[in-house]
């Protein structure tokens, strides 16, 4: 054992000095460009060739970071802007910009923009990065969408020319095979507006007007006008024809696998899966949407993407300079024809640049010609702060709309009266303001100070408390006081770095204006965020702690009880079966927690679900488990314990074997069952030894991010942006807070509910271990 | 009579089992077949029609998933070592020796870790800057280290406190020193629950996501398996669920087989050798 011991800590020692011996030299190199791009390896290779024959060229060196994806940054900017490494140049979406622009995280590219550069690329490539009368970042692919069909159903003579022509001709291809449709015409998402936003324009609905000078105005929402009602009544008579989903639970993944499988004329989407349509031998095509009634072309919501520089960069020009060089017609080509893959063109990345448009890579493939044609009629995703905003709440409010709510059928008019006030509330929200407050310089050395009196005395009331007591109870000795904390000193100064700190920063966030549009010049503003959230309020509050309360509990008790149970029973059960049946209820513990929820979410779907199927074959009806209020409250439940009980089977192993064998053999001589033996002797100390375990678990239940990924909340409430019926508190509150992007109200939530669960668990603590004494 | 009884009982106990096993392996099974299903869009599709290898081959060559996987593995193991000793070491403090704020600093373990430390990125990122370990497998060893210890500390207590404190005195009366007690009497009648702080450390580093996701920016090389999944899940054009699949499977493998290799320690049951009195 000694042996095994010093073994073990020579090998920790020779493997962490290596470690740090082998560990890169973290000095950052002042005069590298940085630039932060693609997640596609072929991708950053082209950028890197580019990049090596700009430094033969100039002699500056210039770096490619390859990134995990394009969503994180904003994120990794605002973290990573002022350090050593900072980027010098960042590849990001255009409708992200909004908040780096806000807290001055960009630099403005507008003087630097010449007519000659100007003139080599899309308009949309300068438009999609303008805000405040200033362009921060140059497209270089914009990822759009269009009309796909196929060619097999519809001829390219045949497409619809305006949206009438549309349902006309969707209608027309529309084949029946039996009382089931076998063909559509075409398959609408009916709750998501990202796609038919270009329809609903044409009714005249929009989401941010704008003001004479091209900005948007957020507190113009249009999606509760007339043309929206007709928009609405155009769908409704879409979905009696079998022109759109009929299952609430498909989205457009469900559309793309029909396209793919020869079931659907055309579809209003983007060359996404354009590989899978290859590979299944899909003869499709991309065309212009259909025109509006007055004749004006429909835009779809587009995407573009592109390279913006960061505003602390410590070399500006020259990185100026190598964000030129690449957007030079030549390295134009080579990147994106680099970012499709070369001769697969599957259409990821659509050019900006005009030269390759004109190239031959793109007009020898009908597909990439025809995307790239798509180019000039598109309509950039707002990139205000606000833009997100309106598509909070839309797809609730149309699934409430077609396919009902809680009580049933809904007026559509309320519903968008109701949604458009909603996102003018929250666009107000995001742009309150609170004063910061000047503390005078003595307030902070008063506080430590008074902090540090109340410690004191609380020591001194302490000694004179405990002089009184006889001998035996007093406290123990310094000597195995100071050994047990120098024991303990490297962990707690651990827990001090990174559990305390997060704790007090915290609360220092939550007393100052930091937001998403204000990541930079924060300051105290006092206990206002305590105020606003108090007296705003939360609808539904009491019913969500409960059910927050409720599910704790519950999964932890169960899966408690059904892990000891399992771990009694395959004691029993033989060693070699149990062996198997273990492996396999440890895989809820070992596989990735988000794969197995997505999962459950098919396995648990109404129509189709796999469970229900099965449930059918005896004969029981569908169960709506998680679109029905209670149900899917209890499908939650289940749905975590199914995850949590492996914890508890493993821990219960382990403990069985602590469990004197005489308690048992005691009780069998007086011929307790089995059961009797299992509640009366192996649950309560089982239970006795796990209580911390027990409420650190409830405490992880508690605040559980899974059940989002499960029901997103859902199903949705009859008011728009009230708790659900599977909303946890703590998701829904940071749901809230940063759909508006604040931060602070965030930071404030969350150290009211570490208030409320500290009380919680020390109570419980008490309560627990007043029951495990008796 | 009574023999019938009991092989009733039995067949009902393995009616129980198999029943959960079914709902156990379903999700599971389902997981495997896009995993080897060609051309898979949503996860709502039926059975795949074809099968194939394309997504493992894939998964290879397309993506860096052998980096991601060596990445995770270093930075478990080194967690794993790092948090069964830490836990070990604070463990045999709190049960074993009696000291000045015993009570009240258990309770602060516990109470500091209701603070969700997922959602205080921005505190976590200015650690990790000011300790100088960003981008740093290193950092996330120490960060997973300290969460792992933090919580099964917690656990580790309960089950040291079964452990009488007779053993530790017949121990102490033969002539053995508090370390030599602890080493070579407390912690091989440890065994089963050191080896469950092992696997749930080992877990915990392994699918820690959010704090790797927003420390380490610098290339795809350096990531841990469970931000390079998520990126496949939140992919630019669409999610990419058999890729997803294939490798959240492959990725699973080493955490079974650790479970597989230490199963011993912690089962074995009260045939072979509980504590003894």
């Amino acid at each position: 054992m000694k042996k095994c011991c010093l073994f073990l800590i020579t090998l920790i020692l020779t493997c962490s000095l290596s470690w740090v011996a082998t560990s890169k030299v973290q000095a950052a190199d002042a005069d590298v460009i940085r630039i932060w791009f693609s997640q596609y390896e072929a991708e950053n290779a082209a950028l890197q060739t580019i990049a090596d024959r700009y430094f033969s060229e100039t002699g500056k060196e210039v770096e490619v970071i390859p990134r995990i994806n394009v969503f994180n940054a904003v994120n990794d900017l605002v973290n990573n802007a002022t350090l050593s490494e900072r980027p010098d140049i960042v590849f990001m979406q255009a409708p992200d910009i909004g908040r780096l622009v806000a807290s001055g995280y960009l630099e403005s590219l507008t003087d630097k923009i010449d007519d000659e550069l100007r003139s080599r690329f899309v308009d949309v490539a300068f438009s999609a990065f303008r805000l405040n009368g200033e362009i921060y970042g140059i497209g270089y692919s914009v990822d759009t969408s269009g009309l796909l069909y196929n060619k097999d159903i519809i001829s390219e003579a045949e497409l619809p020319k305006t949206w009438e022509e549309f349902f006309a001709l969707a209608e027309t291809k529309t084949v029946m095979d039996g009382d089931k449709i076998s063909v559509h015409g075409t398959l609408l998402n009916s709750r998501d507006m990202w796609f038919t936003y270009p329809l609903i324009k044409t009714y005249g609905g929009y989401y941010y007007g704008t003001y004479p000078n091209g900005e948007y105005n957020p507190y113009d929402v249009g999606l509760d006008n007339e043309g929206m009602l007709d928009y609405i009544a155009q769908i409704k008579d879409a979905q009696n024809k079998g022109l759109v989903l009929t299952n609430k639970i498909h989205g457009e993944s469900e559309i793309v696998s029909r396209f793919a499988n020869n079931q659907v004329g055309m579809i209003l989407y983007g060359l996404w899966y354009a590989s899978t349509f290859q590979q299944k031998g899909i003869n499709y095509g991309i065309a212009s949407l259909p025109d509006s009634k007055d004749g004006t072309i429909s835009r779809a919501l587009t995407t573009v993407q592109g390279f913006v520089m960061n505003q602390f960069s410590l070399h500006k020009e020259d990185s100026w300079d190598f964000l030129k060089y690449m957007l030079e017609d030549e390295n134009q080509q080579l990147l994106i024809e680099a970012g499709n893959e070369y001769e697969r063109k599957l259409g990821t990345r659509n050019p900006a640049s005009l030269a390759v448009i004109e190239s031959d890579y793109i007009q020898s493939s009908a597909i990439l010609s025809s995307l790239s044609e798509l180019s000039s009629e598109c309509e950039p995703f707002p990139n205000i702060p606000e833009g997100p905003i309106w598509y909070n709440y839309t797809t609730t409010v149309f699934q409430a709309i077609f396919f009902g709510d809680q009580s049933g059928e809904c007026d559509a008019e309320i519903k968008l009266a109701e949604l458009a006030d909603k996102i003018r509330d929250d666009v107000r929200l995001m742009n309150y303001h609170a004063d910061q407050i000047e503390l005078p310089s003595w307030v902070i050395p008063a506080i430590i100070g008074g902090l540090l009196v109340l410690l004191i005395g609380f020591f001194l009331w302490k000694r004179a408390k405990n002089r009184n007591k006889p001998r035996y109870l007093r406290l123990p000795s310094w000597k195995e006081t100071l050994i047990a904390w120098g024991l303990m000193t490297p962990l707690l100064i651990l827990l001090l770095v990174f559990y305390v700190y997060p704790i007090i920063h915290n609360f220092y966030l939550s007393l100052t204006d930091y937001s998403g549009i204000n990541l930079r010049d924060y300051g105290l503003i006092g206990f206002s965020n305590y105020k606003d959230v108090f007296v705003a309020g939360l609808d539904g509050l009491i019913s969500m702690v409960i059910w927050t309360i409720t599910f704790a509990v519950a999964v932890v008790t169960v899966s408690f009880v059904l892990g000891t149970l399992l771990s009694t029973l395959l004691q029993k059960a033989g060693m070699r079966i149990a062996r198997i049946y273990r492996i396999v209820f440890i895989l809820p513990w070992v596989i990735p927690t988000v794969i197995t929820l997505l999962m459950w979410q098919g396995l648990l779907e109404t129509e189709n679900g796999l469970v229900n199927q099965i449930l059918g074959v005896i004969g029981i009806p569908n169960i709506p488990w998680l679109s029905h209020p209670v149900v899917a409250k209890l499908s939650t439940i289940l749905v975590m314990t199914w995850f949590s009980f492996p914890y508890f089977m493993v821990i219960a192993s382990g403990l069985l074997q602590a469990i004197p064998k005489d308690y048992y053999d005691a009780a069998k001589v007086d011929g307790a069952s089995s059961a009797y033996i299992f509640f009366s002797i192996t649950l309560p100390l089982v239970f006795k030894a796990l209580i911390p375990t027990l409420i650190m678990s409830f405490i992880m239940q508690f605040n559980q991010f899974g059940v989002y990924i499960l029901t997103a909340g859902g199903p949705a409430a009859d008011k728009i942006g009230a708790p659900g019926s599977t909303d946890l508190l703590i998701t829904y509150v940071f749901n809230t807070a940063f759909n508006t992007n604040r931060y602070a109200v965030a930071a404030t939530y969350s150290v009211l509910i570490f208030v409320f669960v500290a009380l919680f668990a020390v109570v419980s603590m008490r309560i627990t271990r007043k029951v495990a004494e008796s | 009579m009574k023999k019938n009884k009991a092989r009733l009982a039995k067949v009902i106990m393995h009616l129980f089992l198999i029943c959960l096993l079914i709902v156990t392996i379903t999700p599971f099974a389902y997981i495997i077949m896009i995993a080897f299903g060609k051309n898979i869009v949503g996860t709502s599709a039926t059975i795949p029609k074809e099968f194939t290898l394309q997504n493992f081959q894939r998964l290879f060559t397309e993506t860096k998933f052998i980096h991601w996987l060596g990445n995770s593995l270093i930075i478990s193991l080194f967690t794993m070592v790092v948090a069964t000793l830490f836990v070990s070491i604070t463990v045999y403090v709190f049960s074993r020796l009696r000291f000045r704020g015993q009570g009240k600093l258990f309770q602060f373990i516990l109470l500091i870790q209701i603070f969700p430390l997922t959602l205080s990125m921005v505190s976590i990122f200015r650690i990790f800057v000011t300790l100088g370990i960003l981008n740093d497998l290193k950092g996330l060893i120490i960060v997973n280290s300290t969460i792992s210890s933090a919580g099964l500390v917690l656990l580790a207590k309960g089950y040291f406190d079964t452990i009488p404190y007779e053993i530790d005195e017949a121990a102490m009366m033969d002539g053995a020193t508090k370390f030599q007690t602890l080493v070579k009497v407390i912690l091989p009648l440890a065994k089963p629950m050191l080896a469950v702080v092992a696997i749930q450390s080992f877990v915990i580093a392994y699918n820690e996501y959010a704090i790797a996701s927003t420390v380490m920016t610098q290339g795809l090389d350096t990531m841990p398996l469970a931000v390079g999944l998520q990126s496949m899940i939140t992919g630019q054009y669409g999610t990419n669920w058999s890729l997803y699949c294939a490798a959240a499977l492959l990725g699973s493998v080493p955490m079974i087989l650790l479970f597989y290799s230490l199963q011993k320690y912690f089962i074995g049951g009260l045939t072979e050798g509980s504590v003894k009195f």
